[in-house]
């Protein structure tokens, strides 16, 4: 049997799953993801998206918590859209910049 | 307890906030935002049709546009592109944008329903009358289009309404609401004038100052007001000056209001009305032209190509306009034609491009949004631009323009040929733009998901 071990790199990997479609990145390269937090079997994540209004909103919240819920030893996903503070392009990481052709000033 | 927090080198780089976060004000907002697309897209694919029916006719009769524009089957043909094709797309989009843009929900999907209906029969009863020229069947297929768009106009005035305070994209769009009622009032008061001879106005100057309350108050109005929300949004950009942007939108009310009123009176001020207009054109261009500069996003899509390139429509139409107010401009069979392509520019050049780009980003997230927004995290799901192709995209766009640069040559020489050849570029782009449609809309029927990638789960397993 193997033991299930929590990790940024695979909690960040499965998020890496899910992508804004209008601009074709995931979510992690993105930066909207801002934080999580795992505490017994739930994990919470703390996510923005690029704006306000984004008819994206519920399905890619929905999204996170369907995949992260796929992992091993996590029983509930707790997805916080927040808007502050809000989403700017500097938050993305160089991968996700030359995704969406985002200037690296 | 394990608590995780962002190492990797790519969550590194975000700025973790420090301070308490603000949860989203309206967490289920998108979702009903977005509740239901499929009246959106009957409305699109009203327009669609719309748009191949009018270029065909178009084809048919390339006469038409070597002539002076007033004639029953020119204007039938008008009335099939403004209402089938035009009002079609943008009632459609505003149905679906303006909760987004204002971050509210629409006040009544019923009505949506009964609008589509009175919208549909009222207009292609129209068409028909206008081609057989009978004004009684004219002002009745009209008044049922009135009727449908006094729903629309109702239900979106409710859906204002529940934003509270006033930005510039509010009044831009309770702006071309207010202009819509105008028209489709000016259009069914030119009826009855004409069935019963009461008028005492011009003919052809009530007709160019109803035509002037639909293109400028509701297509360059909506144009103007959600290209402030979705230019900043598709370039990863912001609004740079607020207060521009309402007297933009303020000078074309104003322009507007005092050109109606000249043409219709045939007054020597028109000028002074197009200036105003024009000022206010000028103040919008100095925005995007703002927003551009400072977007995070280097490449523009072709959507927004498109969009863009008909923006830079409106310097040949503003210098037109100019000249063809002038009271002092000589009356030739030129100059005739030089108010064909006036009119050409402003709905198949403007209002046509604009919209076929904005189909480019509407159509796809419609369509994504009925197949794969349940799918997302579930499986594998395409980003919007993987729906279409974008070489044909690209090929759509350089036929447009050629055809309608040679289009609008042929109409200055009222050459048949010529005529021909520009709707036949103008038809292929239509065509490609089809075909793109059409693999598009083949995600509704037949959504494209893949299972992830294997590896990503055998890693989360084993860990």
């Amino acid at each position: 049997m193997t033991t299930t071990t929590l990790t940024d790199e695979l909690v960040l990997e499965t998020l890496r799953q899910v992508i804004d479609p209008e601009l074709g990145v995931n979510i992690v390269d993105l930066g909207l993801v801002y934080r999580y937090a795992y505490a017994a079997g739930k994990l919470t994540v703390t996510m923005t998206l690029t704006t306000p209004g984004c008819p994206m909103h519920d399905s890619i919240a929905e999204g996170v918590k369907n995949i992260l819920q796929t992992l091993d030893g996590v029983t509930d996903v707790d997805v916080q859209v927040v808007w502050d503070p809000p989403w700017h392009p500097s938050m993305m990481t160089p991968a996700g910049r030359a995704i969406t052709g985002v200037r690296n000033d | 307890m394990e608590v995780l927090s962002p190492k990797s080198a790519g969550v590194e780089s975000n700025p973790a906030p420090r301070k308490p976060l603000r949860p989203a004000t309206s967490p289920s907002l998108a979702g009903v935002q977005a509740a239901s697309v499929r009246l959106p897209l009957c409305f699109v694919l009203v327009g669609v049709l719309s748009l191949l029916a009018s270029a065909g006719f178009l084809l048919a009769q390339p006469d038409l546009l070597a002539m002076y524009h007033y004639t029953p089957h020119l204007i039938a043909i008008t009335h099939l592109f403004v209402l089938g094709f035009i009002c079609s797309i943008v009632m459609g989009a505003m149905y679906q944008l303006v909760p987004v843009t204002l971050e509210t929900q629409l006040f009544s999907e019923r009505l949506v329903k009964w609008q589509f209906a009175a919208h549909v029969i009222g207009f292609v009863g129209m068409v028909f009358a206008f081609w057989t020229f009978n004004m009684a069947l004219v002002g009745a297929f009209g008044s049922l289009l009135t009727l449908g768009v006094g729903l629309f106009v109702f239900n979106l005035a409710r859906t204002l309404a529940k934003v509270k305070g006033w930005n510039p994209i509010k009044f831009g769009i309770a702006s071309a609401l207010f202009w819509l009622a105008s028209t489709v009032s000016a259009g069914l008061f030119l009826t009855a004038s004409k069935c019963w001879s009461f008028s005492s106005f011009q003919p052809l100057a009530a007709m160019h100052a109803h035509a002037h309350l639909g293109v400028v108050g509701v297509f360059v109005m909506m144009i103007v007001t959600v290209s402030y929300k979705l230019v900043p949004m598709f370039t990863l950009s912001e609004l740079q000056n607020e207060r521009r942007a309402w007297w933009s939108i303020a000078l074309l009310d104003l322009g507007l209001a005092g050109a109606f009123a000249a043409i219709l009176v045939q007054s020597s001020l028109k000028p002074v009305a197009a200036l105003v207009i024009i000022a206010g054109l000028l103040l919008y261009g100095t925005e995007i032209k703002a927003i551009l500069r400072a977007r995070n996003r280097r490449a523009l899509d072709w959507g927004i190509r498109y969009f863009l390139t008909a923006l830079a429509l409106l310097v040949p139409l503003s210098i037109l306009a100019l000249a063809l107010s002038w009271s002092r401009l000589p009356v030739t069979a030129f100059t005739m034609q030089l108010e064909n392509i006036y009119g050409l520019l402003a709905l198949a050049g403007l209002a046509g491009l604009a919209i076929l780009g904005m189909l480019y980003k509407i159509v796809p997230f419609l369509v994504w949004f009925h197949s794969y927004s349940r799918q997302i995290g579930r499986v594998k799901v395409p980003a919007l631009a993987e729906m279409y192709s974008v070489p044909l995209q690209i090929a759509g766009y350089w036929s447009f323009l050629t055809g309608l640069g040679v289009l609008c040559v042929a109409t200055a020489l009222s050459h048949e040929a010529g005529i021909r050849w520009g709707g036949g570029l103008l038809a292929l782009s239509l065509a490609i733009f089809a075909v793109n449609m059409g693999k598009i809309l083949s995600h509704f029927v037949r959504p494209k998901i893949q299972a992830f990638a294997p590896k990503t789960f055998t890693a989360a397993k084993n860990l």
